[in-house]
């Protein structure tokens, strides 16, 4: 302990600014888990020396996440099963047929338990067998480990602490590793975290400088040094620890580490040492089980199944209070037993006799809950999700090989009554894919696309524009322009080449875009931090300049047709400055050397900050350029204006000067940075601007229609800003002009004012009550609107610094109050943490369902504070699919998702549960009335056997079928007629009104079918004049009984398959198969033979006809009545398509409407608001890169990009803590 | 099935071989299941339906119910109490004194025959309040015993009634203890006598199978306190019929048992001596016991139950059948109408 400490001064004493800063910044760590950073202590690791590290007894590289093994499995596993309530409930009960109080053998209540347990056992068996192969593959994967100066492959498991170990491209890191070289130079290396925290764009890792030599096996295997670190924790972005290497202690940050589930990019290879194994390894120590969700329906039955128990409770309160009263009188050879040993029927000890008939009866009338309910409803939903929800072709996305996913099936029914659906929107609503639309050089427009939104436009006025048919073939992603002006090297002929040239120049240099892979035009990808700069430099590319290699200080461009048309040459420009982008300046500028010594800065940013720093004159082009931006802001797109200006040596020198003190300042320095970039970033000479698309998802506008039709109230919440978040609402129809629209920003003058002065607590004051005040106008004028007969509908814009104040206890039920009044909401600028509180907010305060839905780490937290967390999948991010209960590939397939599975899944659950309830409600009431006629003895009216297979066999498959393939209307029609949703959001077909109509049939029927096969039993029944016994009723109404409730069944459904009749007359049949055996076989029983005898009666025939139809009589009536007077929605629109073959296979090219998507998004931006777009356009809208090219200055910057609420709420960042601090 | 895998964990488990194919088609197969398209008839419950099954349940049930009631008259039933008349008149407890003494119990019952009625006629005792279903007596018994001598000692089930000093009663159980042994014995118009046949009375499964040809009774109501009737030690248990119809628990606490049969026609106006022995003790209970004599059609004894329930469902039908008609005529629905849909009906509103 002492020599770490000792280290640990050492390491601070000779800290450069660099340990300071970084220091700083791992205190603010972020956690994914929910488990707490554990009391630092520290672990030594003696790198390459095995014995040594042999002595701290680390863990082993294999990792385990199986949760049971052969020996744990059976009593873990049974401890789980009887966690639930039923089970130990039917635990119990079975206890209680071992005793002599009960009326029943144990077979009775022992053998549909067992059944039940032994699925889920199989099950639960069958998911860790998954489990244990996953782990052996994982743990079974090779990995390099230097032996002997070797590099010997050994499998993953075997890896030890303090090894070190070689990965190489594109290899997942084995284990969390300290990085010791890579083969780039300055010991740089790219890893990928997608699987991490979903974050596609590349991260850096650098080694330290002393130990960028060891790249060779040879001279690897003299490396040895000791790092002293932190113990294993969970937080992924901290690390603290210091590696002594020849008696000089180094410190060691994150950056240096490589962490366990990332992988390698970019990089031939790497050399690292081990530090962390196994569960020791960050990501697993982050490993947490996601909370698992009930679903609505779920709780609900639990509720109506206490209430069953309260009956069951009545009941036997009712039958033990008649055997108490009656015990006495009619039983004279009863007198023989209470000299014995049962008191249970001693008249003299009535209270003996009350207690022990409660016992009696609870187990006489177990069946009442239906004890393979929840089995039948986890494999339903099993196969609900496994089969039809995993294998919907509807829901198959070919573009990105994804079909959807049912990560859990616990929440398949509550999918159909969702009514809130908080979305993010990059990524989920936009594509996050930009393209290229558009440009302007030297006041010339280029590009002949049109866009959506002007095509609506021109609809509208009567024009009708045809598509022009993709020409070009195959389009390079990010590129959608074609102008045969530019391309080819056209551009030479146009009337300002120069300018294009620059223009050109400046795409593809003015840039931090690292290119990946083979340097040629097809084969090289950009990694970039946001689309916007990928979709630049591809256009740059594509117009002949193409950028393909970058050092830290070089910039290599492959220029065609420069000098004259089909040369190629290769340029290099010397990269002196990257002033960074960030959301203050709203604009990137570079200063380049060209290889004839001209000083150039390119600068590229958002219209209103390039202009202000544009040199005066040329005014014409200015006005020109404007007009286009503005047109290209109308038309939907995001613009950015390109400039230069050129340098001459000795302004540069002298600027740069200035650029390296504050660069090196340790105060306030991003703040000196800017200034010192604004003193060089003027006298600007405007190029042209380009023009983005941020496309939307395919189908966004036309499914967020059909949900809000089917009274699904969306929210967006997004970390753009307000402007943006705007022009994707209106594109995505949530706003439109007709709606009033409230919105709560803080940027507004007299916030920025109060800011402006610094002082903390005023600035909270001060945005507290601003908040306030407007959430109350607004409050009163929505109520006012709401109240009102204009019928006009709302919408809250909301901003995540207000957001933060109204979730404040005191506002927030105002803020609730108002939000749910809204029909659209957006919250722009909100954190994760505040994503996941606006949708708690709504999910404990409204008491609604909600989804979540959204692609990345940032919307992990919402997505687990929903009841249904969905995710998108088919883009490389997996954080969000991790923690998401569903995961599709589009946003458009929550229709599917909610208006065909979800629907049905609720229908088909709600008539299953409903059907359970019945059918073990008759069949116990009938065993109640007979307790009557027995004087309360609790003597059975039904043979054993019979009960314990009413339940699993007899009455069992029918009810899984219609649970797995009944519908109401087909897709199609569900997603046509989204307002048949709205009966699943009013929770309208399992209510305590349904359970109490069922309730009465179920009374109805038991009293029919006892009461009609005792009252026509009374007299001998064949013409032989032999009377029937009580085993020989009791199998008659078992009989009618297993007819009646089968045909309800029948009678329930919807759509008959061949399946519901197999498993109907199946059910029957087997009723009779096993009676006809079971009768024959058991000459001991009181059942030997009473089918035949039964068979020889015109009793048996009479009455199966007679029971059934008397019995589903009241069902019948009922539901004409009901069809007639008071038809549900979907039962009119069954009738209205009643003549329509159902269509198979068809609807799989289409969405379902006859629009098809490309035409619907087109109809959607038709609808767009008419006025001028005040707004022109946003780029650089994800912030989060500008570590990247500080990293590669040298310049110390904290490491940022895995830091996710940083990447929703930009603006608070920009003073960041760590100047704030100081 | 939940899926609690942990959120990182299969973060970890991504193939760590790059080198596999990346691009295999995930595309679900088509099959008309999984897409949840299978072929399917959608009943619609229409007026025309409902009025139709209506009127289709009158149409079978009624015949049905008329032939089942028109059975049930035909049968000539008889019925007569005796328990009260055969006793000597006074208190219950003089009556209970009475059975249990050992003076004679014969009695003297006269019946008139109301109709005619063709032969066979059975002859069933009736026990009201007898709880043969009670749950203690229902289980008093050892069908092993009752089926194989060898599983003579097979009593577990039987106590009460199961030994008596120290050795095992055959059959044993409180239900063939308590068997009933009243006798009876019938001459008609006060001469020729009625024979009862006891044959055959008993089911034949039960004859042959439940009741074992080697079993013998043994040490039957050898105890304090005697039942009911004593057994022929000498005849085995499957051809003890009176024993077998007794072992066949009724349903109710009122039950009839087959007798015997009277294999002659007896005509209208007929009168039928009957010398019964009134040895079974049901004053202790308040039983009543009843003489019944009964014809039997195709559907058995004397029971309007089947068809008046079927008559009465028949017509009920019809009258719903009427009634739906009428209601559809005076308020008729266009199938299919959107205007019914619920946000037709409240335009705007959601």
């Amino acid at each position: 302990m002492k020599g770490w400490r000792g280290s640990r001064q050492g390491g601070d004493s000779a800290s450069s600014p660099v340990a300071v800063e970084r220091s700083l910044t791992s205190s603010s760590s972020i956690r994914l888990g929910r488990v707490q950073p554990q009391a630092p202590g520290h672990r030594t690791v003696f790198c390459n020396d095995r014995d040594a590290n042999h002595l701290a007894k680390y863990k082993g590289n294999a990792v385990s996440t199986t949760k049971y093994n052969v020996i744990t499995f059976l009593p873990k596993g049974l401890y789980e099963q009887f966690r639930r309530v039923a089970n130990l409930y039917f635990l119990t009960i079975s206890c209680l047929s071992f005793t002599p109080v009960s009326p029943v053998s144990p077979i009775t209540n022992v053998i549909p338990l067992s059944l039940v347990l032994f699925v889920s056992l199989v099950k639960e068996a069958f998911e860790d067998w998954k489990r244990l192969q996953n782990d052996m593959t994982i743990n079974n994967s090779c990995v390099d480990v230097l032996q002997e100066q070797r590099w010997e492959s050994i499998p993953w498991k075997k890896l030890q602490v303090g090894d070190i170990v070689r990965v190489k491209q594109d290899g997942f890191f084995p284990a969390d590793l300290l990085l010791l070289a890579s083969t780039n130079p300055d010991g740089v290396c790219y890893t990928e975290t997608a699987n991490l925290d979903g974050e596609t764009n590349l991260k850096i890792r650098k080694a330290l400088e002393k130990t960028w030599d060891y790249v060779a096996p040879e001279k690897a295997s003299e490396f040895k040094g000791e790092i002293q670190c932190e113990q294993p924790n969970n937080s992924l972005y901290t690390f603290t620890g210091n590696l002594i290497l020849q008696k000089q202690t180094i410190p060691i940050g994150p950056n240096q580490i490589l962490l366990r589930g990332c992988n390698l990019r970019n990089t031939e290879y790497i050399v690292g040492a081990v530090i962390f194994t196994g569960h020791e390894t960050k990501v697993m120590m982050n490993a947490m089980n996601v909370p698992s969700k009930r679903s609505t329906l779920e709780r609900k039955l639990d509720k109506v199944i206490a209430t069953l128990f309260g009956v069951l409770l009545c009941m036997c309160l009712i039958g033990a209070i008649g055997s108490a009263v009656f015990v006495n009188k009619k039983y004279h050879y009863l007198e023989l037993w209470i000299s014995g040993d049962s008191q249970q029927f001693n008249p003299r000890n009535r209270f003996v006799v009350f207690v022990l008939s409660i016992f009696t009866l609870i187990t006489l009338y177990s069946p009442i809950i239906p004890i393979s309910l929840y089995v039948s409803i986890e494999m339903i939903k099993f196969i609900q999700s496994t089969k039809f929800i995993n294998n919907d072709l509807h829901m198959y996305h070919s573009e990105t090989n994804t079909p959807a996913l049912a990560r859990t099936s616990n929440l398949n029914e509550e999918l159909g009554q969702v009514e809130y659906i908080f979305s993010d929107k990059t990524g989920t609503l936009t594509r996050n894919l930009m393209e290229f639309f558009k440009c302007s050089i030297g006041g010339e427009t280029y590009g002949t696309g049109v866009t959506e939104i002007e095509m609506g436009a021109a609809r509208r006025n009567g024009l009708n524009i045809k598509e022009k048919t993709a020409s070009n073939t195959a389009r390079e992603k990010g590129f959608n322009f074609d102008d045969a002006r530019l391309m080819h090297g056209a551009w030479r002929n146009e009337p300002n080449p120069d300018m294009c040239k620059e223009f050109f120049r400046c795409l593809a240099i003015c840039h931090t875009v690292l290119p990946e892979g083979e340097e040629t035009p097809e084969k090289l990808r950009y990694q970039a931090a946001s689309p916007d700069e990928a979709a630049l430099v591809t256009a740059a590319k594509n117009f002949g300049f193409f950028f393909y290699r970058r050092t830290p200080t070089m910039i290599y461009v492959r220029e065609s047709h420069v000098e004259k048309i089909g040369k190629v040459q290769d340029v290099t420009y010397e990269i002196l400055n990257v002033l960074e982008f960030n959301s203050t300046r709203k604009r990137q500028s570079v200063v380049c050397r060209y290889g004839d010594g001209r000083l150039v800065l390119y600068c590229k940013g958002a219209d209103t900050v390039i202009y202000e720093r544009l040199a005066s004159g040329n005014d014409e082009l200015k006005k020109i350029s404007r007009e286009q931006l503005e047109q290209y802001g109308e038309a939907g797109l995001r613009t950015l204006c390109l400039a230069y200006r050129n340098l001459s040596p000795e302004t540069y020198e002298s600027w740069n000067e200035k650029f390296i003190q504050a660069k090196s300042s340790l105060r306030d320095r991003e703040r000196k940075l800017d200034e010192v970039a604004e003193l060089i970033e003027k006298d600007l000479t405007l190029i042209g601007c380009t023009a983005i698309e941020d496309k939307l998802q395919e189908g966004v506008p036309s499914c967020i229609e059909t949900l809000s039709r089917a009274g699904i109230k969306i929210w967006v919440l997004t970390g753009d800003k307000l402007e943006t978040a705007i022009n994707i609402a209106y594109a995505c129809k949530l706003i439109n002009n007709d709606m009033k629209q409230f919105v709560i920003s803080s940027e507004t003058d007299a916030i920025r004012e109060v800011e402006s002065r610094g002082d903390q607590v005023e600035i909270a004051q001060f945005i507290r009550e601003t908040v306030k005040n407007e959430l109350q106008k607004c409050h009163e004028e929505a109520q006012h609107i709401v109240h009102g007969s204009t019928g006009q509908k709302l919408s809250l814009l909301i901003d995540g610094k207000c957001l933060m104040y109204a979730l404040d206890p005191n506002l927030r039920s105002t803020l609730l109050s108002l939000s749910l009044s809204c029909s659209s909401v957006v919250c722009c600028r909100v954190s994760p943490l505040q994503k996941a509180q606006v949708t708690r907010l709504v999910r404990k305060g409204a008491n609604k369902i909600t989804l979540s839905i959204g692609d990345g780490a940032n919307d992990v937290g919402m997505i687990q504070a929903a009841h249904v967390g969905v995710g998108i999948s088919g883009m490389e991010g997996m954080q969000a699919v991790m923690a998401s209960d569903f995961a599709i590939a589009q946003f458009r397939f929550l229709t599917d998702l909610l208006l065909v599975h979800g629907r049905w899944s609720y229908l088909r659950l709600c008539k299953v549960v409903s059907y359970f309830f019945y059918k073990n409600l008759t069949f116990t009431l009938t065993q109640f009335w007979y307790t009557f006629q027995t004087g309360y003895s609790g003597q059975r009216f039904y043979d054993d056997w019979f009960q314990s297979l009413y339940n699993v066999i007899f009455t069992a498959l029918p009810v899984i079928i219609v649970g797995l393939l009944d519908k109401d209307v087909n897709a199609s029609l569900s997603k046509k007629y989204p307002q048949l949703y709205k009966q699943g959001i009013d929770n309208a077909f399992f209510n305590w009104k349904v359970v109490g109509t069922l309730a009465c049939f179920s009374v109805y029927q038991s009293v029919i079918v006892y009461n009609f096969a005792i009252a026509s039993s009374t007299t001998g029944l064949t013409s032989a004049g032999k009377i029937l016994g009580v085993w020989d009723i009791s199998t008659a109404a078992f009989t009618c009984l297993v007819i009646t409730v089968n045909l309800r069944l029948l009678m329930m459904c919807n759509t008959v398959t061949r399946w519901h009749s197999i498993s109907v007359g199946g059910s029957i049949l087997a009723w009779f198969i096993f009676i006809f055996i079971y009768s024959l076989v058991f000459v001991n029983k009181g059942t030997y033979f009473t089918i035949y005898v039964l068979m020889s009666t015109a009793y048996l025939y009479l009455l199966a006809i007679l029971v059934p139809i008397v019995a589903l009589l009241g069902d019948f009536l009922y539901q004409g009545a009901q069809r007639w007077f008071y038809p549900y929605d979907y039962q009119i629109v069954q009738e209205i398509h009643r003549h329509e073959p159902e269509s198979i296979g068809a609807g799989l090219l289409e969405v379902g409407n006859q629009l098809t998507p490309e035409e619907e998004r087109r109809y959607a931006f038709a609808l767009l608001p008419r006025e001028r777009s005040k707004h022109t356009g946003f780029a650089f809208d994800s912030p989060g890169y500008e570590s990247f090219f500080a990293t590669q200055q040298g310049v110390s910057a904290p490491q940022k990009p895995w830091d996710v609420i940083r990447r929703a709420s930009m603006k608070p960042k920009s003073k960041s803590p760590r100047t704030s601090r100081h | 099935m939940s899926n609690t895998t942990p959120a990182t964990h299969s973060a970890a488990t991504e193939p760590p071989d790059p080198s596999s194919p990346r691009r295999n088609s995930k595309r679900p197969k088509y099959s008309r299941f999984t897409q949840q398209e299978l072929p399917a008839c959608k009943p619609i419950l229409t007026p025309r339906w409902v009025i139709s099954a209506f009127m289709l349940v009158t149409i079978v049930f009624v015949p049905i119910g008329l032939a089942s009631l028109f059975a049930s008259r035909d049968v000539v039933e008889i019925v007569n109490r005796y328990d009260d008349e055969c006793a000597p008149s006074g208190s219950r407890n003089d009556k209970v004194r009475f059975i249990q003494s050992n003076a004679d119990k014969t009695c003297n019952r006269t019946l008139t025959v109301p109709k005619h009625m063709k032969k066979p006629i059975y002859v069933y005792y009736q026990l009201d309040n007898f709880y043969q279903n009670h749950r203690r007596y229902v289980k008093s018994r050892s069908d092993q015993q009752l089926r194989s001598r060898n599983k003579e000692n097979d009593i577990s089930t039987c106590k009460p009634e199961d030994t008596v000093n120290g050795t095992t009663i055959v059959p044993c159980g409180l239900v063939a203890w308590s068997m009933f042994n009243d006798t009876f014995s019938f001459s008609i118009n006060n001469n020729g006598q009625l024979p009862v046949s006891k044959k055959d009375i008993s089911w034949k499964s039960d004859r042959d199978h439940k009741f074992g040809k080697d079993v013998f009774p043994k040490n039957f109501q050898n105890g304090t306190l005697i039942g009911g009737a004593h057994l022929n030690e000498s005849i085995p248990l499957s051809a003890q019929e009176d024993l077998i119809v007794w072992m066949r628990t009724a349903a109710l606490p009122t039950f009839r048992k087959l007798y015997g049969k009277i294999e002659v026609d007896l005509k209208a106006g007929d009168t039928i001596n009957v010398v019964l022995k009134n040895n079974y003790n049901t004053y202790s209970f308040s039983g009543k016991k009843k003489l019944v004599l009964s014809t039997a059609s195709w559907l058995g004894g004397k029971n309007n139950f089947i068809g008046i329930a079927y008559l009465a469902v028949g017509g009920l039908c019809f009258v719903l059948a009427m009634t739906f008609t009428v209601i559809y005529l005076v308020k008729p629905r266009r199938l299919g109408d959107p205007s019914y849909l619920s946000w037709n009906r409240s335009p705007g509103g959601h």
